[in-house]
C-alpha cells in the first residue's frame, strides 16, 4: 500500500501541475488568437453580405 | 411442476436482486421528481431493474440446457460502446457542439479556476490509494471529482471496468447535487465580506469575439494538446471536433444533429449500457459505499480548490479588482448548473450583485479542465501502474 501511496502522490503532483500548465497554455493561446483574429465590425458586415448573397443564390 | 420451473426468477430471487431493483426505483423516483439528472439517471435506474431480475435475457445468462453463455444485449452493448470508448466519445462530440467558448475569451483568466477545480480528483485520488485501492482502481474513484460523466465513463472503462457502475453513479448523481453540495462549502471557506465582491466588468463582457477566433481556438487547442499529451487526444479531440463543427458556420445541420439527435441517442444507450454493471454481485459491496462517499468528497475538495485559488489570486490583485472568491467554485465541469448556483447564491448576499457571466467563464473553463485533468491521469497512471 505505502508503493501504491507513493505513486499516488506522485501522480497527484504531477497531475495537479500538469493541469495548470495546460490551462496557462490554453490561457496564451486565448490571447495571441484574440490578437491575431481581433473583431471587425466591417470584415463582420462583409461575412455577413457574403452569407446573404449566398443565401440568396442557394434559394433562386 | 414446483414453483422453481414456473416461475424461476421468483423462486430464485435473493435479497441483494431486491435491494438492486429497490436503487434502481430511486434512481428512477430521483430522476422524475427530483430532477437529478433524468437523462442519465433514469436508463441507469432502469436498466438496474433490467439487470437484477433472474434468468434476464437483457444480460450474458449460462443457457442451463447447453451450457453455454448467451450473450444479452446490454453485454453487447457494454463490449461494442464502452469497453470501445465509442460511447463516451461520441457524447464529447455532442458536448463539443454544446460549448460556446466565447465567456473564455471574454475572460481568459478565469480559465485558470478550471485547473484549480479539478483539486478534488487528485486529493480523492491519494485518499481512495490510503483505503486500499489499487493505483488504476484509486485514479478511476478520483475522475469522479472531474464532475463530467462522459470522463468518468472512460477513465473507469480503462483503469477499473468492475468498478464502472459506482463511479457513473456517483458522479451523475453528484453533479445533479451540485446546488446541495457547493453552497455550505463556499460559506465555510469565505466571509460574508468577501461574498460581497462585485465583478462589474461590463466592457469585458459585451466584447464581441470574431469567428475566425473561435474557429481556430478548437484547431489550435487539439494541436497543442495532441503535441504534448497524445494520449489525451481522444478526449480532446473529441471534444474540439464538436465545437469546430459548431463554430466553423458551415456545418449547421451537423452541429444541431451533434447537440440534439447524437446528444439524445447516445446518452439514452450510455445510460442503460452502464446499468450492465449494476448486478448484486458487482454493486452490494463495501467497496460501492466507499466509492459513493469518495465521490462526495471529490465534489467537496474540487469547491475547495477553486474558492481557495480566487482567495489566492486576490493577495495580487488590486482593490476594485478582487475576484468574488465564489466564482472559484464554478471551475468545475457541472454546466451550467454551477454557474446558476453560484449566481444566486451572489444575489442572495446582494439583490444587485450579478455573477452570472463570469461565473459562466469559470464554467466553461472547468468544461476544458475537466477533460484535460482526464486525459492527464490517462497518460500518467500507466507510465506509474
Amino acid at each position: 500500500m505505502a508503493q501504491t501511496l507513493e505513486k499516488t502522490l506522485q501522480i497527484a503532483g504531477i497531475g495537479i501541475i500538469g493541469v495548470f500548465v495546460f490551462m496557462t497554455l490554453f490561457y496564451l493561446l486565448i490571447l495571441a488568437i484574440d490578437k491575431i483574429f481581433p473583431y471587425k465590425e466591417e470584415a463582420n458586415a462583409k461575412e455577413n453580405s457574403v452569407k446573404e448573397s449566398t443565401q440568396n443564390k442557394t434559394q433562386t | 411442476m414446483g414453483l422453481e420451473q414456473l416461475l424461476p426468477a421468483i423462486a430464485t430471487m435473493t435479497w441483494q436482486d431486491l435491494v438492486m431493483i429497490a436503487i434502481g426505483l430511486i434512481l428512477i423516483y430521483l430522476a422524475i421528481a427530483k430532477n437529478y439528472e433524468p437523462t442519465l439517471l433514469l436508463p441507469i435506474g432502469f436498466g438496474a431493474i433490467l439487470v437484477n431480475i433472474p434468468f434476464s435475457s437483457a444480460i450474458t445468462q449460462i443457457d442451463p440446457a447447453t451450457g453455454q453463455a448467451v450473450e444479452g444485449v446490454l453485454n453487447t452493448f457494454f463490449n461494442a460502446g464502452i469497453i470501445t470508448e465509442i460511447f463516451p466519445l461520441l457524447i464529447f462530440i455532442a458536448i463539443g457542439a454544446m460549448i460556446d467558448f466565447s465567456p473564455l475569451f471574454r475572460n481568459p483568466s478565469l480559465l485558470l479556476f478550471g485547473a484549480a477545480a479539478q483539486f478534488g480528483i487528485f486529493m480523492t485520488m491519494i485518499f481512495a490509494s490510503l483505503l486500499g485501492f489499487d493505483l488504476r482502481e484509486a485514479a478511476s474513484i478520483g475522475i469522479i471529482g472531474a464532475a463530467d460523466g462522459p470522463t468518468s465513463i472512460v477513465v473507469a472503462s480503462r483503469f477499473a471496468p468492475n468498478l464502472l457502475g459506482p463511479i457513473s453513479v456517483a458522479a451523475y448523481s453528484y453533479m445533479a447535487l451540485v446546488p446541495i453540495i457547493q453552497p455550505p462549502v463556499i460559506r465555510l471557506l469565505t466571509t460574508k465580506k468577501e461574498r460581497l465582491i462585485r465583478m462589474s466588468t461590463a466592457d469585458n463582457y459585451n466584447k464581441k469575439i470574431s469567428k475566425k477566433a473561435l474557429i481556430a481556438f478548437p484547431i489550435v487547442v487539439t494541436i497543442v494538446a495532441g503535441i504534448i499529451a497524445p494520449s489525451s487526444l481522444a478526449l480532446i479531440g473529441f471534444l474540439m471536433f464538436g465545437n469546430l463543427i459548431r463554430e466553423c458556420g458551415v456545418l449547421n445541420k451537423l452541429s444541431l444533429a451533434a447537440q440534439n439527435e447524437l446528444a439524445s441517442l447516445v446518452t439514452l444507450l450510455l445510460g442503460i449500457t452502464i446499468a450492465s454493471t449494476m448486478t448484486a454481485d458487482r454493486f452490494i459491496r463495501v467497496d460501492t459505499l466507499i466509492i459513493i462517499a469518495l465521490g462526495l468528497f471529490a465534489f467537496v475538495f474540487d469547491t475547495f480548490g477553486g474558492v481557495i485559488f480566487a482567495k489566492f489570486m486576490n493577495l495580487f490583485r488590486k482593490e476594485g479588482n478582487k475576484i468574488n472568491p465564489m466564482i472559484g467554485a464554478c471551475g468545475i465541469s457541472a454546466f451550467p448548473m454551477s454557474a446558476r448556483v453560484i449566481h444566486q447564491m451572489g444575489q442572495k448576499e446582494d439583490p444587485f450583485n450579478y455573477l452570472l457571466m463570469p461565473a459562466i467563464s469559470a464554467n466553461v473553463g472547468g468544461q476544458i479542465g475537466s477533460v484535460v485533468a482526464g486525459g492527464i491521469i490517462l497518460t500518467l497512471v500507466p507510465l506509474f501502474a
